[in-house]
């Protein structure tokens, strides 16, 4: 929105003062667009070079020279992946996951954000200090004490093991709590003179509102699972419950040099978070920055 | 994804509820009654999140640092308190660095993020400042497709640029085939002791780059265009009018991402676990602190002295980012 704002500010002052900056061809102009063709190519390149060559055959994907388009097309790298069962189970293990964390982070963090947001009670100070502190524990200290908790919880290899430590994240309840201070405070005030509960207050008057949190914070906790590499590495073991990111890892073991099976492959991890990206691409930049830059 | 920001809170600080507030909330709602039914109602809304970051995050903060205390191989023999053993063994292995594989996974990445963190906070900013400045102001709508297509990197999970770009360093692969279009005979990356690691900065810088552009659009569109104007109009060209005014306002940003550059490029796991074969080969090139915790812990069944190597992983990522809070961040938001 300030965006916008900004832009229309800084149309209407070129629009008005026509200044030197109208020369067709100062050296900054031409320097700028070569920058700029430059991070496009580097940007997009590899990836759509990717997609072409994912319906290219053994013999042409390390052909010299390489070229864009396959010659000839063929969708055998797709056949041969979708031919084989676990591929598809690892797809369905990984949107367990996804969906899974998906769901309950966006709940749980809501609710939390909403408490620390809206509610007045003691230890609220101490709970917030808390979640900006654990923010900062790098993985590095949890992973391994993490896996021996689960060891001994005996959930290794279960979804449950993949969904419990996601399903309430201390950022999403960051995000959650900063966007809900931003709503007036008369909202709840009415309803619950209406007489209305905390939890029907939380539900029908607070959830609606907040939708563009709740979205970022979906988006963002889907593409964190369905990504998750390391983690699930450590907690699973047997091939039937592998994500999609960890099969692939024992897909390219097994189709080392393969590469036309390996990137198509990859194409199963990508393509769901790109159309992803272009159905809601502003909650995937919001969700990523957060509101700790403008904090 | 390991370089992938995870916890953007440093520079943020929290803004508190004002006391005044509270009170007058207070006198208005009446007896201790309600408000203990309040307290009530909103633990019960915290519940699942303080139970899960009790057990996940707390307690297996402190379990990890209790756990490099102790001998432990799960299912062998019970654990054994063995003291400061393991940090002792660590720190002796100081003497002789190149016949330690975790203080070479140490030296490794320290290479690593420095790279890495410079390469990818300027790729960031040039990124931005592209996308703020001059020719793609009058067209908005460009500019929403060019920020769209410099994201995309970000997109791309550890997994699927590791399988892409193991793709493209292959000998005969895209790399080298645009190296010798130039006449430069390229290397074996990978399978090369020196190439290893710079190949995995590359792939690094690519996508951690487009993912943090973002934070320095946040804060290039919260500079007051009116400043720069200003400078304009006092004589500062566009260098000087950035170098001076635009620069040091981005100080907190820049901070926030080399520091979330920094925590996230000591952890670097996936691409080197996914690209080398051996994880960490040729050479112990491509070793890095978390694989060589990994395989204390999971292949030689050392869970304590894998624990202990975390936590001195853990306390150089913490002075490492105090240090660079001291000296790039201004303190505004301390």
């Amino acid at each position: 929105m300030a965006q916008t704002q900004a832009q229309v500010r800084t149309q209407a002052a070129t629009q008005t003062v026509p200044t030197g900056r109208s020369r067709p061809f100062s050296w900054i102009t031409i320097i700028f667009y070569i920058l700029l063709i430059i991070f496009i190519i580097s940007s997009i390149g590899p990836l759509i070079f990717s997609f072409f060559s994912s319906f290219k055959t053994f013999r042409d994907i390390l052909a010299i020279p390489p070229t864009l388009l396959p010659q000839p097309w063929t969708w055998s790298n797709y056949a041969t992946i979708l031919n084989d069962s676990s591929f598809l189970r690892w797809i369905l293990n990984a949107l367990i996951y996804a969906v899974g964390a998906l769901i309950l982070n966006v709940l749980f963090s809501a609710m939390a954000g909403y408490a620390l947001a809206r509610m007045n009670f003691p230890g609220k100070n101490f709970i917030f200090v808390l979640t900006l502190s654990v923010m900062m524990i790098p993985m590095t200290v949890t992973i391994i004490p993490k896996f021996l908790v689960m060891n001994s919880l005996h959930l290794t290899n279960t979804y449950l093991a993949l969904i419990l430590p996601a399903m309430a994240q201390p950022f999403s309840v960051f995000v959650m709590a900063q966007f809900m201070k931003s709503l007036p405070k008369e909202l709840e005030e009415s309803a619950m003179i209406d007489g209305a509960s905390r939890f029907r207050t939380f539900f029908q008057i607070i959830l609606p509102l907040v939708k563009p949190a709740l979205t970022a914070v979906a988006i963002v906790t889907f593409q964190g699972a369905w990504n998750d590499f390391l983690w699930p590495l450590i907690v699973l073991g047997s091939n039937n419950m592998y994500t999609l990111p960890l099969g692939l890892y024992f897909f390219k073991s097994a189709h080392y040099t393969e590469y036309n099976l390996l990137i198509a492959g990859s194409m199963f991890n990508t393509i769901p978070i790109v159309i992803l990206f272009f159905i809601f691409q502003r909650y995937f930049i919001e969700g990523a920055v957060g509101s700790a830059v403008k904090g | 994804m390991a370089t992938q920001p995870e916890t953007p809170s440093i520079a943020s600080a929290p803004p508190l509820t004002t006391a005044g507030r509270r009170s007058l909330l207070r006198q208005g709602r009446g007896g201790p009654k309600s408000r203990r039914s309040e307290t009530l109602a909103a633990y019960l809304f915290l519940l699942p999140y303080l139970l899960v970051t009790g057990v996940f995050l707390v307690f297996v903060s402190l379990y990890g640092i209790g756990l490099s205390l102790f001998k432990v191989d799960i299912g062998f023999t019970t654990p054994e308190f063995v003291g400061f053993h393991y940090y002792q063994v660590l720190f002796n292995q100081l003497s002789d660095v190149a016949d330690s594989d975790f203080w070479i996974s140490m030296i490794n990445i320290i290479k690593f993020v420095v790279v890495i963190v410079t390469f990818q906070t300027l790729l960031a900013l040039v990124l931005a400042v592209l996308l703020q400045n001059s020719v793609l102001k009058k067209r908005p709508t460009l500019r929403g497709v060019f920020r769209t297509i410099f994201y995309i990197p970000a997109l791309t999970s550890s997994v699927a640029v590791s399988l892409i770009f193991l793709w493209f360093y292959n000998p005969n692969g895209l790399f080298n085939y645009l190296l010798s279009l130039v006449h430069i005979p390229g290397p074996l990356w990978l399978e090369d002791p020196f190439w290893a690691l710079p190949a995995i900065m590359i792939l690094n810088i690519w996508t951690t780059g487009a993912a943090f552009m973002i934070y320095f659009l946040a804060a290039l569109q919260d500079i007051p265009q009116e400043l720069i104007e200003a400078a304009e109009v006092d004589g500062a060209n566009r260098f000087q009018a950035f170098w001076n005014i635009t620069l040091p306002l981005l100080r907190p940003a820049i901070f926030l991402v080399v520091a979330l550059g920094t925590i996230g490029g000591f952890q670097m796991f996936d691409q080197v676990f996914f690209m080398t074969n051996p994880p960490g080969s040729p050479l112990n090139s491509t070793l890095t602190p978390l694989l060589e915790i990994y395989n204390e812990a999971f292949q030689n069944n050392r869970f304590g002295s894998a624990a202990a190597m975390s936590v001195i992983l853990f306390a150089i990522i913490l002075v490492v980012t105090l240090v660079q809070r001291r000296f790039i961040d201004t303190g505004q938001n301390a």
